[in-house]
């Protein structure tokens, strides 16, 4: 008996967020008040969960006959994504009541897609990965199809199910050719014996395909054609949470599943093909995102980019990469979410104010927004002394031991490409006359919170980086 | 007595997954698309079955059984937000529904 | 030529033949009811494989399922209105130019890998009982979290799909 309760004891953060969907779907039903309950319980529930797991960072192990994993890095992802779900519902209060409905399942399934984030994060047996995968992105058709009376919401929640489910069945016969080579999905098993099973041809064609699948996940190109048209077409809350809790659960099976593969081998067979997707994705994002003047377009684009470089450190495959790569999810993850928050809270009803000319004079009719904007842009673009940078830095400083130079030098002239974009931003916020009739900004206090959150934490990890990146270097094997 | 090589069956899955890809690429209709996924899936599923059945252990058709939940779970969502664009726009051809561009 | 190698011809050719209307038929009921005999075709394989259990599965979750739930999605989007029902194809030769590599490198690694593994002979008894168990113990935590999905899924399906409910 002991056991058991020490068991769940172990996996609370999981049984919190998953009584949290319960919880919710009982509170929606039966109260009448549960617009107002709903996203506070949430919050509340997202805001234990991540304390929960980082308090508990040293309380290692592996749970359920090896099925999930605990404590360490793990734990770090977790509460990465319940603060990235929290800040994003703050945003999503005031946003969501723009379209004038109340959605209560919106608070159930983001509920439930965090549930499925964590399962991928503390996967260890690749049946896990897969139902984590699949419960994630479940929820993330609907949110993105969530305003299901505007046209251009239905159109993103239908190519991200179609190109979604597209990568499912890549992963499903990708694990069905590991399952038949490696006689096992245990994940524990596969990385001990990957050394003898890297020359198995169809092994490595079996990972290739799993890969495909992660890699429209990871959104990194040419797997990325989603991107732009769901970013740009769902609600904007949720293409926060999308591009970074989404990216960073994909990323979670690589680098804990997975990664333990890269240090312990010289030969990483899988180096090609990270180094051209993250050699492809860098510049085809950044050159691509000059052209836009949709502002969730641009982020869209600079998404992929930022998926190759951290695909940079995938291809280096050494410990300073895969702790460099979680650095750098964890200073993506706020940047992005403030940005997208700020966007949610300047775009006005039907998809307007979204462009890059309702920017003009943001810097006189809302000082702070447009100050956190600029912070969020800067720190987007790499440049010291923002959270951002020292993301970029690790990774290439990782590429460089692993004798990649040449992908490092290709990052640093796509972020070089990829300040212009960024940049631009603040130029139309503070030096462009604004005109007359500029639509009102609705501000709100729910929204100012979680984006000033975000913006304390980037500005954070941008001065005390260390802490960070050797707490998360202390639990790799 | 000779049986069936497991070759014979993983290059039928093969063959079934190209078709599938094949057909997600190149149909336009969404319901077209999607009954083509589901033909990536099965032939995963074939694949899982008969590495399973071949090594003698359950573990792949019980992955099977999961895949055809999710599959299920999938098709209830996917038809979902295929009627809904129906209801808004009376298409569901994925080269009409061009507000973005594709 | 044994008995088992004519049922195993004959359900790959219904299989991939089917398989191939499902692709290339102009008419979407023709789709539908194409993948019908694919799904039947695989019902069929895995039998012979000694897959009873995941057979009935097939048969009850995809026919009795999926299927149905394909064919309304095509009557529902059909019969509203009457847009043609005809679909036409995009990019036709790239695509099949690329599928077709991918197959021949798969079936090239798949004839060229030393199978140690064979079965010694088609298994008679069922495998239910060696299912359930396993279900029950090793993957009881990804059963329980099946149901929250198909839970999650109705959500989502009831949210998208309703009817607008009027004044609130």
């Amino acid at each position: 008996m002991q056991n058991h309760f020490q068991e769940i004891y172990n996996v609370l953060p999981l049984v919190l967020v998953a009584c949290g969907v319960f919880l919710s779907v009982v509170i929606e039903i039966g109260s009448v008040k549960s617009e107002k309950i709903l996203p506070w319980f949430s919050v509340l529930v997202f805001l234990g969960t991540s304390l929960f797991s980082v308090f508990n960072l040293n309380n290692c192990g592996t749970a359920y006959n090896n099925m999930l994993s605990y404590g360490g890095n793990v734990f770090i992802f977790y509460s990465l994504f319940n603060l990235a779900a929290a800040l994003t519902v703050l945003s999503s209060m005031e946003y969501i009541k723009k379209y004038g409905s109340y959605f209560g399942e919106y608070y159930i399934l983001l509920l439930s897609s965090v549930l499925g984030m964590m399962l991928m994060a503390g996967a260890r047996d690749l049946f896990m990965v897969f139902i984590g995968l699949e419960l994630m992105s479940i929820c993330f058709y609907v949110l993105a199809g969530i305003n299901r009376k505007k046209q251009n919401a239905n159109e993103a929640s239908l190519k991200y199910f179609l190109l979604g489910s597209f990568a499912t069945g890549f992963v499903v016969y990708g694990i069905a050719l590991i399952f038949g080579t490696a006689h096992t999905t245990s994940l524990e098993v596969i990385v001990s014996n990957f050394g003898s099973l890297s020359h198995n041809l169809l092994f490595v064609t079996g990972m290739l395909l799993f890969l495909v699948g992660f890699s429209f996940k990871i959104a990194a190109f040419p797997f990325h054609m989603w991107v732009p048209d769901v970013y740009q077409g769902s609600a904007t809350t949720v293409s926060g949470l999308m591009s970074t809790g989404g990216k960073a659960a994909a990323f979670s099976v690589l680098l804990i599943a997975l990664g333990a593969v890269f240090p312990g081998n010289a030969a990483n067979v899988f180096r090609p093909y990270f180094a051209a997707i993250a050699a492809f994705s860098m510049l085809y994002g950044s050159i691509v995102a000059i052209s836009q003047n949709n502002l969730k377009r641009m982020l869209a684009y600079s998404s992929i980019a930022h998926a190759g470089y951290m695909a940079i450190g995938l291809a280096a495959g050494n410990r300073e990469s895969v702790a460099g790569i979680m650095f750098y999810l964890v200073a993506y993850t706020f940047m992005n979410l403030g940005a997208f928050g700020i966007i949610a809270m300047v775009e006005g009803a039907d998809d307007t104010n979204l462009e890059l000319k309702d920017y003009i004079g943001l810097s006189q009719r809302h000082p702070l927004l447009s100050a956190l904007m600029a912070l969020f842009m800067f720190s987007l673009s790499g440049l010291p002394p923002f959270a951002g940078f020292f993301g970029k830095y690790y990774v290439f400083i990782s590429a460089i031991k692993a004798d990649l130079t040449w992908l490092a030098i290709l990052g640093v002239v796509s972020s070089v490409i990829s300040v212009y974009f960024y940049l631009r931003v603040i130029v139309y916020m503070y030096f462009k006359e604004p005109e007359p009739e500029a639509l009102p900004v609705h501000n709100n206090a729910n929204g100012v919170l979680a984006v000033v959150i975000s913006a304390i934490l980037v500005v954070m990890f941008g001065i005390f980086p260390g802490t960070l990146i050797n707490l998360i270097t202390s639990y790799l094997r | 007595m000779n049986l069936i090589p497991i070759e014979y069956y993983l290059i039928l899955s093969a063959f079934m997954f190209a078709v599938g890809v094949t057909g997600v690429l190149i149909r336009k209709n969404a319901i077209v698309v999607f009954m083509c996924i589901e033909l990536m899936l099965n032939s995963g599923n074939l694949a899982l079955v008969a590495f399973s059945s071949y090594m003698g252990s359950s573990a792949g058709q019980i992955f099977v059984f999961f895949v055809m939940t999710v599959a299920a779970a999938e098709a209830a969502v996917g038809l979902a937000i295929i009627i809904a664009i129906f209801r808004n726009k009376l298409t569901v051809n994925i080269d009409e529904i061009n507000i973005f561009k594709w | 030529m044994n008995i088992y190698d004519i049922v195993f011809y004959l359900f790959a050719a219904i299989t991939l033949a089917s398989a191939f209307v499902v692709v290339t038929a102009r008419n979407i009921i023709y789709s539908a009811f194409s993948l019908l005999f694919t799904f039947f075709g695989i019902a069929g394989l895995y039998v012979l494989l000694g897959a009873d259990f995941i057979a009935v599965v097939q048969l009850m979750v995809y026919v009795g399922g999926i299927l149905v739930l394909i064919l309304f999605g095509v009557m529902l989007t059909n019969k509203i209105t009457s847009v043609q029902i005809k679909t036409g194809t995009l990019q036709v030769i790239p695509a099949i130019l690329g599928t077709a590599l991918m197959a021949g490198v798969l079936i090239k690694i798949f004839t060229g890998t030393n199978w140690h593994s064979q079965m010694a002979q088609y298994p008679t008894k069922t495998t239910a009982y060696a299912l359930g168990h396993i279900l029950l113990t090793d993957y009881v935590l990804i059963f329980e979290l099946l149901g929250i999905l198909l839970l999650i899924a109705l959500i989502g399906a009831a949210t998208i799909a309703r009817k607008e409910e009027k004044a609130s």
